[in-house]
């Protein structure tokens, strides 16, 4: 028998996983599926790591934001089961807790890291990048992204989040993808503009 | 303006080809406002992803609040597994026994657990130069060894696809692919430099080092013969290989 071959993954952590992988309808659904089935780690937390309810929920809330994009960008290989493999990432979550605690640094810089998109970037142009990312003004980016407007506050949300063009389509009722990517960049557009107008 | 903002999506979204990629590159560097666009699609993507997050966590809280009786009860059941942990544990010295006995008493390792050993001693970090320089490789190599293997990836990928007469980058994102399971992906990489003129060509080896760890019917004999093949040509890994067709 070669232990190695066995499946690691139950039918139901499978469903979990196909329907956030799916990138459309379905996500959402497997999204709180994923939530609901381990939120017993928040109480778990706060026993053994004696943290209190509220960092117990951003704790675990953070760790299944963390797992539903790696599900969705294919880097979950299911080599492991997926209570083993989330629980090691809420473990990584709460050092981080820790270190965040002990160093008294901003949670701002952790949130608004581009660094995972800059890594295609060669490096003398990531430099200049970066550089030009640090001077971003957050909150005004953020307030402009409510005057953007709904629909495309919406559509961008979505875009950000890992779906495709065809998939927003699907989502928003949009006849095509491709008039979900004109409007997309319209939106981003006139988000600039916005922003660039202060 | 929106022009720059589709061909900046078209990059971001690996929709560019080898040399429209350089000139992307080149042109942040030569042209400030392209850089300023460049930074700006960045911090909105990122901006919004924030938000899209935070609605979710917001969803999350109302989840929570729905099945808190749900969460009591597991809680409740933790005194019960008290006792089923001390049984786990006594079930755990009883297979780490085992296994120690596996080692100790077994004739010689088979195949796989020669590949296991292998990846788990000679693959588990690979070799930074001490340099500051700034060097792409270099950077996807040091994520590689902080474990960040999806990380060291994307870099590997990217350098491969921008420089592809470079056997270094595939070599690398073979062995992350490896690392990671996805053994297909761990092939595809290493036969692309098979007929690379290289002083010392590792592909055949982690060809065979890949067939054994995915063992698929067919995959160890094949495995054997890529390794015969890497003693009789003299190529990268003999020594290795020989000493595994010894063991075999």
């Amino acid at each position: 028998m070669n232990l190695f071959n066995k499946p690691t993954l139950s039918t139901d952590e499978r469903e979990i996983i196909d329907s956030i992988a799916q990138n459309g309808v379905e996500r959402k659904k497997g999204e709180e599926r994923l939530f609901n089935r381990y939120a017993y780690f928040i109480k778990e937390a706060v026993y053994k790591y004696s943290v209190s309810e509220e960092d117990g929920f951003d704790l675990y809330s953070d760790t299944i934001l963390s797992a539903i994009e790696k599900i969705a960008n294919g880097s979950f290989q299911g080599r492991s089961s997926l209570k083993t493999w989330l629980y090691s990432i809420f473990h990584n979550k709460y050092v981080d807790l820790l270190r965040k605690k002990t160093t008294n640094k901003s949670s701002i810089h952790q949130t608004l890291s581009i660094s995972d998109m800059l890594l295609q970037v060669s490096d003398q142009s990531k430099t200049i990048v970066q550089r030009l990312v640090d001077k971003t003004d957050w909150e005004i980016l953020r307030d402009r992204l409510v005057q953007v407007g709904e629909n495309c506050r919406q559509m961008l949300m979505l875009w950000a989040d890992g779906y495709s063009d065809k998939d927003i389509a699907g989502l928003m009722e949009y006849k095509t993808s491709d008039v979900v990517k004109t409007s997309r960049l319209r939106c981003l557009e006139k988000l600039k503009l916005l922003y660039r107008k202060t | 303006m929106e022009e720059n903002l589709e061909y900046i999506d078209a990059y971001f979204q690996r929709m560019l080809k080898p040399e429209e990629i350089r000139r992307f590159e080149r042109r942040i560097a030569e042209d400030p406002a392209f850089a300023e666009e460049v930074a700006f699609y960045l911090s909105a993507k990122q901006s919004l992803k924030a938000e899209a997050n935070q609605e979710k966590k917001e969803r999350f809280r109302q989840l929570l609040a729905q099945q808190a009786p749900v969460i009591n009860m597991d809680q409740n059941r933790t005194g019960k597994k008290a006792w089923l942990y001390r049984v786990a544990a006594a079930a755990a010295v009883i297979v780490v026994g085992f296994f120690a006995w596996s080692i100790f008493f077994s004739k010689s390792a088979s195949p796989q657990q020669m590949a296991d050993t292998y990846i788990n001693k000679d693959l588990k970090t690979l070799g930074v130069k001490m340099s500051a320089e700034l060097d792409s490789i270099q950077n996807g190599l040091r994520l590689y060894n902080n474990g960040q293997y999806d990380s060291s990836l994307v870099i590997f990928e990217t350098i491969s696809q921008r420089e592809p007469g470079d056997y270094l980058p595939k070599y690398y994102a073979g062995i992350v692919y490896l690392q990671l399971g996805n053994y297909e992906k761990a092939l595809q990489y290493f036969r692309q430099f098979e007929n690379d003129t290289l002083y010392s060509n590792p592909s055949l080896f982690y060809q065979a080092l890949t067939l054994l760890k995915r063992n698929l019917p067919g995959d160890k004999q094949k495995a054997r013969e890529l390794l015969q093949r890497v003693v009789d040509n003299d190529l990268g890994k003999k020594e290795t290989a020989q000493e595994w067709l010894k063991q075999w």
